[in-house]
C-alpha cells in the first residue's frame, strides 16, 4: 500500500521468496552444522592419528566453501533482495527494528568468512592447535549468526510483547525464539551429516569409506531425539490461536507438515541404512536420496512455518498484504484506494471500475496469489464462484477462515474488486437477478360451494408455505420431495363440528404431476440418501401422488405426510405450486365435499448465485451438476469430508446424516452443528447483504425469481423476511447460540454482528423449526401491530406453540382459516392470482381468511356475535387490509 | 500525478541518521575498492590477454591477481552487505521503491552474482588446466559484474529521482530502467574506469610484493601496472567531466563553487588523482596508494552529497523519527570490536610460522 507492487503474474511473490529461501536455508544450516562437523571431525583425525580423516576433512572443506560461502552467502543476500521486492513494507519494519541485529550478524559473517578462508587455504600449513582453533572459530561465528537470525525470523511468527512495546529485545527473544534455535541447531547437525555422505562417496578406499558412512549416519541419527523434542516444544510455543488457524483451518498446511514429518522419518531410515555396510552404488544412491529428502524436509519445515504465519507477515501487526492491522478501520471507512500511495485510481466511477479492481487486486491479492501461475493460482480458487460468490468470499475473508486477511476497503471497492476478478480474471459475466416470469396459468376454477345447502367445509393446507426440494439427488440431498397436506373437515351447523370419524379423505395431484420420478432422481438414490428402497413415485412415508389422509388426533386434523410431489410437469413446464384435489367421503363412500389446495414445492434453491453453475431444468430451476459438485468440493475442502468421492461412486449423502434437523427429525452427529445453524452461520459471514436480499439469494422468495414464494398478505403489506426473522446475521446468531456448546459455533459467531441489538447475548437462542417468531409478537391480542414491533427475538417455547400446529379454543387449526405461513390469505400467487386463495373464494367468495368480513355463517349458519371467545378476539369486524390486496 | 505523493512513509530509525550515513560511507569505500579490484583485474586480464601455450602464469601481468579474485569476492560481498543495510535504514523507503520499479533487473543481480562468483573460482582453478574454460569463466565473471554495476547505478539514480517513478504506471512488470537519464552512462563509466585504475594499483601492489621477494621482472610489472592506473585515471578525469556536466545544472553548480564542501572535496579529489597519475608515471607505488585513497574517500563523500542534492525538497534524513535503541547499538559496537579482534587474532595465529605443522 505504501509501496508499488511488482506485477508478478506467473508466480506469486511468496513462492519466489520460498524458492530462494528454501535453497538458502538448507545451505545456511549446512554452514552452521558443517562448522561443528569440520571441527569435531578434524579433531577426531588428530585423536585417531588418521591422515585419511584429514584428507577427508580437506575435501569436505573445499566443497563446503563452494557451497556455503558462495551459494549460501549470495542466496542469503537474495532473500533480502526478494523480500524487499515482494514485501517492501515488512522488510522495512524488519530492517528498522532490527538493524543492529542484522549488523551484529554481519560481524559474525565476517568472522565466518575469514575463518573459513584461513581454514581452507592454510589447511596443510597450520599446526594442530591453530587449525582446530580456527575450525572452532568458524563454527562459533556460524552458529552465532543463527543465534541472531533466529530471533528475527521467529519474531515474524510470534512477535510476543513487541506488539505493545516495540522494544528490540521483546521482539527478538520472543515465544518461539529458543525452541526454534534448538530445533534449527539440531537440523544443522543433521544436514552436516547429509553432506558428509557427499564427500564420503568419492573416497576410493572402501573400508575407510564405510567407516565414514557410519560416522556421517551418526550425525544424521544422534540429533534426531533432540530435533523431535525441540519440535514439540516449538509447536506448543506457537499461540493456540495461530495453531488453530495454521494447522486446523488452513488446508494448505497438511501437505507441508507431511513433508516435514515424513522427511524426518525417511532421514531416520536413511541413517540406519547408512550404518550398514553397503556397496558403493547403494551408498551413492543413498547420498542423492538423502540430499533430496533433506531439501524437501527443510522445505516442509520452512513452508509450514511460513504458512503458519498467515494471514500475517508479522503476527498480529502486519498482514500479508503489507497492511497494518491498525490501519484497517480507517481504510474501511475512507477506502483503500484513497489510503494507498501507488494507485492511479483514487475514486471509483462507472468507467474506471475495472481499473480500480485491478489496483485493489494488486494490493490485496498479488502478494500471495498468482494469476494463472505456479502457486496459489487465483484462477483455480475462484473457478467455483460467480460474481456474487466472489463478492461473498471477499466479504467473509478472514472472518471464519482466518488464514486470509480481511478485505480492507469500502463496499464499493469490494464490488470493484469482485467485478475485476469476475470479468477480467475469470472471464465471466456478472449475472444479476434476471427476472424469471412464472408461467401464466388460466384463472383458477373454484370448486363449488353453496352456502345455503352444503353441509361440510373442507379446509386443507400445506404445513409450510415456503417449501423447497433439492433435486440434486445424485450428489446430495438437503430437502427431499415431501409435502405434508393437512385438513380439517367441518360439519356446518349452529354449533359447527370438527369431523374426525366415519369419514375418509383422499387427495390427488393435478394432471401432469403424477410422475415425479420421470423428472427427479430421488428414487434412484433413495437407498444411499435415506437408506430406504422406495417404489417409484412413493414418498418416504408411503404416500404417493394420490392417496388417503390419516387422522391425527394430536393435531385434530387429517394428514397426508411426505407426498413426493415435484415442480416439474410432464409437459416440460415448471410450476412450484401444483394443486391437489382433496375430497371427503362418508362411510358409505358418498362425497361430502371437495376442494383444492396448493402444495408449494420449489427447486429454486439459489446455490448457483454464488457457487456457479446453472439451473438444472430448462434454465429455470433446480441445482445442476456443476453447482452440486462445487458445493461438495468446498465442503470436502473445508471439513475434510469425502462427499465428492462418495457421490462419484454412486453413494450420495443426505446432509442431515451428519447435521441434525428437526424438519426431517434427523438427530445428526453430536459434534456437528445442526443444519440450519451451520448453513446460516456459515453464510451469514460471507453474504454481502444482511437484509432480505441475503435470504432470497438462497430461499425461493426472490421477487424476480421463478417462485416468489413469499406471497401472503404480509408481502402485500410490505413486510420482508427480516421483520420476523431478524437480519441475516441476527438470524444466524439466534441459531448458533442454541449450539454454543459445539466448538464450530464459536468460530462462526465471532465475526457476526448482532445489530440492531447491542450484544450477542441479547439474542435469544432458538432451535430451528421448533422456536419461531410468533404471530402474537406483533399482533398483540390479535390486534393490528403498532409501528416498531418486530417478530424477531421472541420465540414460541415449544413445538406445539407453533403457528402451524396451534389451534383456537374450538380446536380449529390457525392454518385452516389463514393458510400456511408465507402464504397467508389473501395471497397473491405469481402463476395465477388466486391459486393460493381457492378455499376462501370457494367458501366465502372472498380471498380473505375463512370466516372473515363477518362471514361467520360459513360454518355457523348464522351471523355471530362475540366470536372472539371461541376463535380469537378482533375477528368480529371487516377485513382490514383490502387496499393492500388490491 | 504528483510524484511527491508517491514517496512511501518511512519507518522510525533506531539511532541518529548521521551514524548510519558515516558507517555507510566508510564501509562502502571498502566495498567499492574490493569490487574495483575484482572488475579491474578482470578487465586488465582480458585486455592484456591470457597466457598462451607454455607461458608461465606468473609471468603474465595479471598473474598474481588470478587466485586472489575469489577471496576478494568473498570479502567484497561481505563488505557490501553492511552499507546496503545502513543505507536502507535511512533511504529504505526510496530504495525499495526504485528496486520494485526495476524489480526484474534487480533480482537478476543475485543469480548473476552467483555466476560471477563461481566464474572467479573456475577462472582461477582452471587457469592452467583449460584455457577455454578459464577464459570463458573470466568473460562471464566480468560481464556479470558489469551487469550488476549497471543495475546498481540505475537503482541509485532512480532512487533519488521520484519524479521518474511515475513510469511505473505504464510498466509494472519491474522492467523500468533509468536509461534516459543523461548522467547514467557517464556515472556508470566512471565506476568501470575507476575499476581499471584501481585494478592497476592492485596489480602494482601484488608485483611490488614480489619485487620485495626478488622475483625477476617484478619491478617492470609494477611500472606497467601503474601505467595502466595512470592512463585509466586520465580517461577517468574526462569521464568525470562528462559526468559532472551531465548532472542537472543546479546540482552541477554545487560542485563548481555553488556549495563549498562538495566543491572542496571535488578539488581535493582531482588534485590528489592528478598527483597520483604524476607519481604513478614515475613508478612509485606507495604515494599513489595514499593519494588515491584520498580521492576515493572524497569521491564517496561527494557521492553521498550528490544524493542529498538530488533529494533536496524531497527527503531529508533529519526528518526521520528517532526511536532509539542505544543499548543494542552499544552491543553492536562491542561485538564489532570483539569480532574484529577475533579476526585479527585468527589472522595472527594463522600467519605465524610454527614448527610441527599438522
Amino acid at each position: 500500500m505504501n509501496y508499488p507492487i511488482w506485477e508478478l503474474t506467473g508466480i506469486d511473490g511468496g513462492s519466489l521468496i520460498a524458492l530462494i529461501a528454501v535453497l538458502h536455508v538448507f545451505i545456511s544450516h549446512l554452514a552452521v552444522g558443517g562448522g561443528l562437523f569440520l571441527w569435531l571431525t578434524d579433531r577426531k583425525g588428530f585423536r585417531d592419528k588418521n591422515p585419511l580423516i584429514h584428507d577427508y576433512v580437506k575435501k569436505y572443506t573445499w566443497f563446503f566453501l563452494l557451497l556455503t560461502m558462495v551459494f549460501g552467502g549470495v542466496t542469503g543476500v537474495g532473500i533480502w533482495f526478494i523480500i524487499a521486492l515482494v514485501s517492501p513494507a515488512a522488510t522495512s519494519v524488519l530492517i528498522h527494528n532490527f538493524v543492529f541485529g542484522w549488523a551484529i550478524e554481519w560481524v559474525f559473517f565476517i568472522g565466518e568468512i575469514v575463518a573459513l578462508l584461513i581454514y581452507h587455504y592454510k589447511f596443510s600449513s597450520l599446526t594442530r592447535r591453530v587449525r582446530l582453533q580456527i575450525a572452532f572459530f568458524y563454527f562459533l561465528f556460524a552458529w552465532l549468526s543463527l543465534v541472531i537470525i533466529d530471533g528475527i525470523v521467529s519474531f515474524m511468527l510470534t512477535p510476543g510483547t513487541w506488539i505493545a512495546t516495540h522494544n528490540f529485545w521483546d521482539g527478538f527473544i520472543n515465544p518461539t525464539y529458543f525452541p526454534s534455535l534448538f530445533f534449527r541447531t539440531f537440523m544443522c547437525m543433521m544436514i552436516a551429516g547429509m553432506f558428509g555422505y557427499v564427500t564420503t562417496v568419492f573416497l576410493k578406499e572402501s573400508d575407510f569409506r564405510h567407516t565414514m558412512m557410519k560416522y556421517n549416519s551418526k550425525w544424521l541419527l544422534y540429533p534426531l531425539p533432540g530435533l523431535i523434542l525441540s519440535g514439540i516444544w516449538y509447536f506448543y510455543s506457537v499461540p493456540a490461536v495461530t495453531r488453530m488457524t495454521a494447522f486446523v483451518q488452513n488446508p494448505q498446511t497438511a501437505f507441508f507438515i507431511f513433508l516435514l514429518l515424513a522427511g524426518t522419518a525417511a532421514l531416520f531410515v536413511m541413517g540406519i541404512i547408512g550404518i550398514l555396510r553397503t556397496p558403493l552404488p547403494v551408498q551413492r544412491i543413498l547420498t542423492v536420496v538423502v540430499i533430496l529428502i533433506g531439501l524437501i524436509w527443510m522445505g516442509g519445515f520452512e513452508y509450514t512455518r511460513e504458512i503458519a504465519r498467515r494471514p500475517w507477515i508479522i503476527d498480529q501487526y502486519m498482514y500479508s498484504t503489507s497492511i497494518l492491522k491498525d490501519q484497517i478501520p480507517d481504510i474501511n471507512r475512507t477506502g483503500l484506494l484513497h489510503a494507498a500511495k501507488w494507485t492511479d485510481v483514487k475514486t471509483i466511477t462507472g468507467e474506471n471500475r475495472l481499473r480500480a479492481g485491478k489496483e485493489l487486486f494488486n494490493i490485496q491479492c498479488l502478494s500471495c496469489h498468482s494469476l494463472n501461475g505456479f502457486n496459489n493460482n487465483i484462477h483455480d480458487r475462484l473457478a467455483p464462484y460467480s460474481y456474487l460468490g466472489i463478492l461473498a468470499l471477499l466479504t467473509g475473508q478472514g472472518k471464519i477462515l482466518s488464514y486470509m486477511p480481511p478485505f480492507a476497503g469500502t463496499d464499493a471497492e469490494k464490488e470493484a474488486l469482485a467485478a475485476y476478478l469476475t470479468t477480467a480474471v475469470m472471464n465471466k459475466k456478472i449475472v444479476s437477478d434476471l427476472p424469471k416470469s412464472p408461467s401464466n396459468l388460466p384463472e383458477e376454477e373454484i370448486p363449488a360451494f353453496d352456502i345455503e345447502k352444503d353441509d361440510y367445509l373442507l379446509l386443507v393446507w400445506n404445513d409450510l408455505g415456503m417449501h423447497c426440494i433439492s433435486d440434486s439427488d445424485q450428489w446430495f440431498v438437503i430437502l427431499p420431495p415431501a409435502n405434508n397436506l393437512e385438513a380439517q373437515l367441518i360439519k356446518r351447523g349452529l354449533v359447527p363440528e370438527l369431523v374426525s370419524e366415519k369419514v375418509t379423505l383422499d387427495y390427488e395431484v393435478e394432471p401432469g404431476f403424477e410422475n415425479p420420478a420421470a423428472h427427479i432422481d430421488f428414487w434412484k438414490y433413495a437407498e444411499s440418501n435415506f437408506g430406504a428402497r422406495l417404489k417409484k413415485n412413493i414418498g418416504l412415508f408411503g404416500n404417493g401422488l394420490k392417496g388417503s389422509f390419516k387422522y391425527d388426533s394430536e393435531l385434530n386434523s387429517f394428514i397426508a405426510q411426505g407426498i413426493p410431489v415435484a415442480p416439474y410437469k410432464d409437459d416440460g413446464t415448471y410450476n412450484p405450486y401444483p394443486t391437489f384435489t382433496v375430497r371427503a367421503f362418508d362411510a358409505e363412500g358418498k362425497e361430502l365435499v371437495r376442494t383444492r389446495v396448493v402444495a408449494p414445492v420449489s427447486t429454486e434453491m439459489g446455490c448457483l448465485n454464488c457457487h456457479e453453475g446453472g439451473w438444472r431444468v430448462d434454465n429455470m430451476s433446480g441445482i445442476d451438476d456443476t453447482t452440486a459438485k462445487n458445493l461438495l468440493d468446498v465442503h470436502d475442502r473445508l471439513n475434510g469430508t469425502d462427499l465428492m468421492k462418495n457421490a462419484l461412486d454412486g453413494r450420495p449423502r443426505l446432509c442431515q446424516s451428519c447435521h441434525a434437523d428437526p424438519a426431517l427429525s434427523a438427530k445428526g452427529r453430536d459434534d456437528v452443528l445442526n443444519l440450519s445453524a451451520a448453513m446460516h452461520g456459515w453464510h451469514a459471514n460471507y453474504l454481502p447483504f444482511n437484509d432480505a436480499r441475503a435470504c432470497t439469494k438462497c430461499h425461493p422468495a426472490n421477487t424476480k425469481g421463478n417462485t416468489r414464494c413469499f406471497r401472503g398478505i404480509h408481502d402485500a403489506l410490505g413486510l420482508t423476511c427480516t421483520d420476523c426473522h431478524g437480519t441475516m446475521q441476527q438470524h444466524a446468531l439466534s441459531l448458533l447460540r442454541n449450539e454454543e456448546a459445539k466448538p464450530a459455533a464459536k468460530g462462526l459467531m465471532s465475526s457476526l454482528d448482532p445489530a440492531p441489538v447491542d450484544t450477542v447475548s441479547e439474542i435469544n437462542p432458538r432451535m430451528p423449526w421448533v422456536n419461531e417468531p410468533d404471530c402474537l409478537n406483533c399482533h398483540i391480542g390479535f390486534q393490528k401491530p403498532e409501528p416498531g414491533y418486530t417478530g424477531f427475538n421472541t420465540w414460541n417455547r415449544d413445538f406445539n406453540e407453533l403457528y402451524r400446529i396451534r389451534t383456537d379454543d374450538s380446536r380449529t387449526r390457525c392454518e385452516a382459516c389463514h393458510s400456511s405461513t408465507h402464504a397467508l390469505y389473501p395471497a397473491k400467487n405469481p402463476f395465477s392470482r388466486d391459486r393460493d386463495n381457492i378455499q376462501p373464494l370457494q367458501y366465502i367468495k372472498l380471498p380473505y381468511p375463512i370466516g372473515s368480513n363477518l362471514n361467520c355463517k360459513v360454518c355457523h349458519l348464522e351471523d355471530m356475535e362475540g366470536a372472539e371467545a371461541m376463535h380469537h378476539t378482533n375477528m368480529e369486524r371487516m377485513f382490514r387490509n383490502t387496499s393492500a390486496v388490491q | 500525478m504528483d510524484y511527491l505523493s508517491l514517496i512511501p512513509v518511512p519507518d522510525t530509525i533506531p539511532a541518529p541518521a548521521t551514524l548510519f550515513l558515516v558507517l555507510d560511507i566508510l564501509l562502502f569505500a571498502i566495498h567499492i575498492l574490493l569490487i574495483n579490484m575484482i572488475l579491474g583485474s578482470g578487465l586488465i586480464t582480458i585486455f592484456t590477454g591470457m597466457k598462451k601455450g607454455e607461458d608461465n602464469l606468473q609471468d603474465r601481468l595479471h598473474g598474481p591477481a588470478v587466485n586472489k579474485i575469489p577471496t576478494l569476492f568473498a570479502i567484497g560481498i561481505n563488505m557490501g552487505i553492511a552499507p546496503l543495510l545502513f543505507i536502507q535504514v535511512i533511504y529504505g523507503h526510496l530504495f525499495y521503491t526504485s528496486s520494485v520499479i526495476m524489480a526484474l533487473y534487480w533480482i537478476m543481480v543475485i543469480p548473476f552474482l552467483i555466476i560471477a562468483y563461481y566464474g572467479a573460482y573456475i577462472h582461477s582453478r582452471k587457469y592452467d588446466i583449460s584455457r577455454l574454460l578459464s577464459k570463458s569463466a573470466l568473460w562471464i565473471m566480468v560481464l556479470m559484474v558489469l551487469y550488476i554495476g549497471f543495475m546498481l547505478v540505475n537503482n541509485n539514480t532512480l532512487m533519488v529521482q521520484p519524479q521518474k517513478w511515475t513510469a511505473y504506471f505504464n510498466n509494472r512488470a519491474g522492467t523500468v530502467l533509468n536509461l534516459e537519464d543523461p548522467s547514467l552512462i557517464p556515472r556508470y563509466l566512471h565506476f568501470v574506469t575507476a575499476s581499471v585504475a584501481v585494478g592497476g594499483i592492485f596489480l602494482a601492489f601484488l608485483w611490488d610484493r614480489r619485487q620485495k621477494n626478488n622475483v625477476a621482472g617484478a619491478g617492470q610489472k609494477v611500472k606497467s601496472s601503474l601505467e595502466i592506473f595512470a592512463w585509466a585515471s586520465i580517461v577517468q578525469i574526462l569521464i568525470g567531466c562528462w559526468f559532472l556536466i551531465s548532472l542537472p545544472a543546479d546540482i552541477m553548480k554545487k560542485f563548481m563553487g555553488g556549495y563549498l564542501p562538495s566543491t572542496f572535496l571535488l578539488v581535493i579529489a582531482v588534485l590528489s588523482v592528478l598527483g597520483a597519475i604524476f607519481t604513478a608515471l614515475k613508478g612509485k607505488l606507495r604515494p599513489v596508494i595514499y593519494m588515491i585513497s584520498i580521492t576515493l574517500l572524497a569521491m564517496i563523500i561527494n557521492r553521498q552529497l550528490l544524493r542529498g542534492f538530488y533529494l533536496e525538497g524531497i527527503f531529508n534524513p533529519d526528518s526521520l523519527k528517532l526511536a532509539p535503541q542505544y543499548g543494542v547499538m552499544t552491543l553492536f559496537f562491542f561485538i564489532l570490536i570483539i569480532g574484529l579482534a577475533a579476526v585479527g587474532y585468527m589472522l595472527k595465529i594463522s600467519m605465524k610460522k610454527e614448527e610441527g605443522r599438522a
